[in-house]
């Protein structure tokens, strides 16, 4: 590259030879100066293109190619059950900052064995004080619930449609990850309100850890707090639950979604 | 794209398959861009060999390029503006309602503080946990695996984390294993029997987790567990097998015939 001046990009000179009004000269004059600085005509291609992508060239799809337009929307409700997954999550995220507010991951204030803990009356009293807490707490769980189901139903769609085949096998194991960490996600959700069923599915937890040869001691340690249930248990489950885990799982939603953008839908056939 | 006569996929010729015009797709360079192949001159080792893949590269995406009939058309699917920005909101809105009032109708369940001194008669997870407890329950089938003399090689609640394995496994290699175009479960009846057999594994798993309700021996709740599924299996397979007969002359028009099998 040279850092001689160049005769043909002289804008002033050519914005001088047209017949502009004041107002176009202004503007003329502005972007000129800007765009110099910013290239901004970089940008204005990336949104048209953008525009164009989105609203008026859209590839003709494999639906409408062989004409199978009425097989796929009758399976429409199948085809969706991705996207129900990802709205019951961004429900339960929201119900659960609203939850997280008043909720106390401690397993304190026990004056003897199987009396309420700080964690068990923060749930009392999001049941009982709380305006709307009693719903709220139904809302998180609910969308859990409805989480869980799609999830497992978007895989049957997808085993049964033969979705996962040859470009996609990636997406499907990051479809096997993403299942098994929304299972860690209801998992360590149950153990919050150290009830006695959290408490003792904790325990087969820790069991179940403890019964792994070589990295079984290490993992109960670092997931559990230890070989007994207290409160290091309570603390890890609530940063997995609140912290670690929403971090993880909404990026590789992202990346999930990402991919099946990129490959584009395997449309029925 | 030359021949304007050569039929494109959908049946068309080049003379109604034309964009709207527009620049090209790709950026002439301008003179003082370096070439590939200049580039390539100025450098060594393993630089010009990644200019030459890059080269190589470019000329086979525009090969490829000049010799598709792939089509773009102006307003073939809904805009995403009304069309499936509405339709989305609406499927939104539905779902979210139907879980407000399911979680309206039906309150969460709230039970006793956590009491590490007394066992609870029944422990059992959020019914989506249920296969994997069912699997943690398999212990009685331990003796019958082991190989050296009788004596058991793992432990009871290792055999559960090792279902658990193999499971996750299994699934993970069902991609590599089926392959092609065939989508269907009528052009593939193995597979869909295949699906079916864990489906319904999942299912009388999630009945050996909560066993205690069921007023039958053990030993014939093991052998359902195991025999369930595959009974349901064969039977896929063989409707499907039966189905594919009546299915066979529309594959055929609509699908063989535009995409031949491998």
């Amino acid at each position: 590259m040279s850092l001689k001046k160049q005769d043909d990009m002289d804008h002033n000179a050519w914005l001088k030879k047209q017949d502009l009004t004041v107002i176009e000269t202004a503007f003329l004059t502005t972007l000129i100066w800007l765009d110099k600085r910013l290239r901004i005509v970089d940008y204005l291609e990336l949104l048209e293109t953008m525009y164009y992508r989105a609203n008026m060239q859209m590839p003709k799809s494999h639906t409408e190619q062989y004409d199978l337009d009425n097989k796929f929307w009758y399976w429409y409700p199948l085809y969706s059950l991705g996207s129900l997954s990802i709205i019951a999550y961004l429900v339960a995220a929201v119900s659960g900052a609203l939850l997280g507010f008043y909720y106390a991951p401690s397993t304190a204030g026990a004056a003897a064995q199987g009396d309420p803990t700080a964690a068990y009356d923060s749930l009392v009293m999001i049941m009982t004080d709380v305006q709307f807490g009693y719903m709220l707490r139904s809302i998180h769980r609910w969308a859990a619930q409805f989480m869980v189901a799609a999830v497992f139903l978007h895989m049957l769609r997808v085993y049964f449609t033969g979705s996962y085949k040859e470009p996609r096998e990636v997406n499907w194991i990051l479809g096997i990850v993403l299942i098994g960490l929304t299972l860690l996600f209801g998992f360590s959700g149950y153990v919050l309100p150290w009830k006695q069923l959290s408490f003792w599915a904790a325990q087969i937890g820790v069991e179940m850890a403890l019964a792994t040869p070589i990295v079984g001691e290490w993992a109960a340690q670092l997931l559990f707090g230890g070989f007994t249930l207290g409160q290091a248990t309570l603390v890890r489950m609530y940063i997995l639950h609140v912290f670690v885990l929403p971090f993880v799982v909404t990026g590789l939603i992202a990346l999930h979604v990402g991919i099946v953008w990129v490959q584009g839908i395997a449309e029925p056939h | 794209m030359t021949d304007d006569t050569t039929p494109m996929t959908d049946g068309g010729t080049d003379e109604e398959a034309r964009t709207d015009g527009g620049p090209p797709a790709t950026v002439p360079p301008d003179d003082e861009t370096p070439t590939w192949t200049e580039r390539k001159e100025h450098s060594s080792g393993l630089a010009q060999l990644t200019y030459q893949y890059f080269e190589r590269s470019r000329r086979e995406d525009e090969d490829l390029r000049a010799e598709s009939t792939y089509v773009e058309r102006d307003v073939l699917g809904f805009p995403t503006w009304p069309h499936e920005t509405i339709r989305n909101l609406a499927i939104t809105s539905f779902f979210v309602g139907i879980m407000i009032l399911v979680a309206a109708l039906m309150p969460a369940h709230f039970g006793e503080p956590a009491n590490p001194g007394s066992t609870p008669a029944i422990i059992l997870p959020d019914w989506y946990l249920y296969w994997s407890f069912g699997l943690l329950k398999l212990n009685p089938l331990n003796p019958s695996l082991a190989v050296l003399g009788g004596n058991i090689a793992i432990s009871n609640e290792f055999l559960g984390i090792l279902a658990h394995g193999v499971v996750f496994g299994v699934i993970t290699l069902v991609p590599f294993l089926n392959k092609g175009s065939a989508r269907r479960p009528v052009e593939q009846p193995f597979w869909a029997a295949v699906g079916v057999t864990g489906v319904i594994l999942a299912f009388t798993l999630a009945c050996l987790a909560v066993q205690n309700f069921f007023p039958i021996s053990l030993d014939l709740l093991l052998t359902l567990t195991f025999m369930l599924p595959v009974a349901g299996g064969i039977i896929t397979y063989a409707v499907l097998k039966t189905m594919r007969e009546g299915y066979m002359y529309d594959l055929n028009r609509r699908y063989y015939m535009l995409r031949p099998p491998k």
